[in-house]
């Protein structure tokens, strides 16, 4: 009985683990949409101004509204693509990044994070000066997509994946 | 019987110990691929949920796999301006959770605690207490903040409260954001980049040239501020400019209960940071003042101070750079004599790669050199000596926020007087 039960919970947890696995593979590799409201004026960043926008070193639109930076909870792809490629930071020095940052009053909070990609949709939608990034197979309506260097998700040369 | 029974009970309980444990252990492995796991569902639940809503039933469910095929999903910006018009009208109830509110208070702490034993004459080895410093942020509204923070140091009878900082900001853009209050003098990087938090620094103590209640240097400023960014693409360029009482009339100290004199001090700095060198930054401040001292030296004489530095910091840690240079240049408006006095500092350090990059060693070499007929360092109240130096050390995050410091000195600062070598040992932390 008892080698029945160790035997069905050790299925369990190799099942979720693999499930898991599945899961972060099939998301490994998909590009990273950056989206911002559709009342923003914004088209395309190149990739040091967003660089600058995530890492607070720009905090104003050209139109002088507040930027307001959404970002993935930890352990999301979403959040390890922008700590990568954004901010060539792990999470440590991330963290760290941020601390520093408001020590030195040069910013008052780090970038808000959310548990999903629909939050950082709605946050996006409601909020003006908001930027986020989602799975680009996550874009609905009610949000802009931005060029990056030129390009959009899923084209060729597409620097966030 | 009873023997038996006990040796059943502690069977039990030590069998009981071993799952529990077990149990907590695959709990913590699994931890963050549970969290993955519970965010990857919460993601397709939403999808879901957009297409039913949207009516899309037999959309498949299914993620694209490469370009191409997300490329068709992608609405198109024009896609989503026209398509914007129906979808703005639903209610967001979770944007609100992204929503700033104001006042929304985030405090920091910082706090260290040393041993220090040197073989100076008369000094004492033994552990102190450092600084505990409260660093308060709070955003006032989306273009008001508010800075503060405090620090309490140990004394021998008691401990002294001091407002390090208390600024208000209002930022109109990137290009134009006013302070007002005491801040830290933008005349030396260090002084504004690690300040008193020796969790942020690499090495244990300041440089002499930024030394905390120093003399070299003017730490503190209490009047307005500006700062920005200056438009120039990718050499990163950004401006400080600081109008205030400068030094009171004892002169490590900022004139917070007014101006010695009417005379207002000013500090300038440019500084550029290039986008092709993160973590690069290259500047130079100049700063004007009137020092009237109190007490005042014989004859009462007053000093025109012009402080001119130069900076340039590679915080990218493999490898950390920091150098800075300072004149401090006085002119005694009684006699009309001038005297320059100069101080330098080069940092080096790396973070090894091994062992989950947790240690950086690091040296440092700084210099000071003040004229021997300098009439306001020399004096015994405000005086600044020459000093030769070399440190030497090694820092080891032992988490996030905490790290440990081994540091040797070797100090000499007169011709006359004999080196000084100190070991320091130092934890440091954030909370």
């Amino acid at each position: 009985m008892a080698k029945t039960t160790t035997f069905w919970f050790r299925f369990a947890v190799a099942a979720v683990a693999l499930l898991c696995a599945g899961r972060s593979f099939a998301q490994s590799g998909q590009d990273i949409a950056v989206i911002v409201n559709p009342k923003n004026n914004v088209d395309n960043l190149s990739m040091a101004e967003l660089v600058k926008i995530f890492r607070g070193e720009r905090q104003y639109w050209r139109s002088n509204l507040p930027v307001l930076v959404l970002l993935r909870t930890s352990g999301s792809y979403e959040r390890e693509v922008v700590l990568r490629n954004i901010f060539r930071m792990n999470e440590s020095q991330y963290k760290q990044y941020w601390v520093s940052k408001i020590m030195r009053a040069e910013a008052t909070s780090p970038p808000t994070e959310l548990y999903s990609s629909g939050m950082t949709k709605e946050g996006v939608t409601s909020i003006p000066g908001s930027i986020g990034c989602i799975t680009a197979s996550d874009v609905r309506p009610g949000v802009k997509v931005l060029r990056i260097n030129g390009h959009l998700p899923g084209e060729p040369g597409y620097p966030l994946h | 019987m009873t023997t038996a029974r006990h040796i059943s009970f502690l069977t039990a309980l030590l069998l009981a110990t071993v799952i529990v444990r077990a149990q907590t252990t695959t709990t913590q492995a699994e931890q963050p691929e549970l969290v993955k796991a519970l965010l990857t569902r919460i993601d397709k639940l939403e999808q879901r949920v957009a297409e039913l809503e949207a009516g899309n039933h037999t959309a498949s469910t299914a993620r694209p796999q490469d370009g191409r095929q997300q490329d068709t999903q992608i609405p198109k910006a024009e896609v989503v301006e026209e398509s914007l018009s129906t979808h703005m009208h639903d209610e967001h109830p979770n944007g609100r959770v992204a929503e700033p509110h104001f006042p929304s208070m985030q405090l920091h702490g910082f706090a260290d605690v040393d041993f220090s034993a040197t073989d100076e004459p008369g000094s004492f080895s033994g552990f102190n207490l450092g600084q505990f410093v409260l660093h308060v942020a709070s955003p006032l509204s989306k273009k008001v903040a508010y800075f503060g923070e405090l620090s309490f140091t140990a004394q021998p009878t008691s401990y002294t409260a001091d407002v390090e900082r208390s600024i208000i900001r209002y930022d109109y853009n990137d290009h134009f954001k006013l302070s007002f209050g005491r801040y830290h003098t933008p005349i030396s990087y260090w002084n504004t980049a690690s300040h008193l938090w020796l969790w942020l620094q690499t090495t244990i103590s300041r440089p002499e040239i930024v030394r905390f209640s120093g003399r070299f240097m003017p730490v503190h400023c209490l009047g307005m501020l500006a700062e920005g960014n200056i438009p120039s693409r990718s050499l990163g360029l950004g401006y400080e400019v600081g109008l205030g009482n400068g030094r009171a009339g004892t002169i490590s100290r900022a004139g917070d209960t007014g101006d010695i004199n009417s005379n207002r001090a000013w500090v300038a700095r440019i500084f550029a940071r290039p986008t092709a060198w993160r973590d690069f930054q290259i500047g130079g401040a100049v700063y004007r003042d009137k020092i009237t001292p109190v007490p005042a030296l014989t004859g009462s004489p007053t000093f025109g101070e012009w402080i001119s530095s130069a900076q340039i910091a590679w915080t990218h840690e493999t490898p950390e750079f920091l150098s800075e240079f300072a004149n401090v240049h006085h002119r005694d408006n009684l006699t009309g004599l001038v005297y320059n006095s100069q101080a330098y500092y080069v940092q080096l350090a790396y973070r090894l790669p091994w062992e989950a990059r947790k240690w950086k060693p690091y040296y440092r070499f700084e210099y000071t050199h003040v004229p021997p007929t300098e009439p306001l360092f020399s004096t015994t109240t405000f005086e600044v000596t020459d000093l030769v130096g070399s440190t030497a050390g090694v820092r080891f995050d032992i988490s996030d926020f905490a790290a440990f410091k081994w540091e040797y000195r070797h100090t000499k600062h007169r011709p006359t007087d004999p080196p000084v070598n100190g070991v320091f040992v130092q934890t440091s932390f954030t909370f």
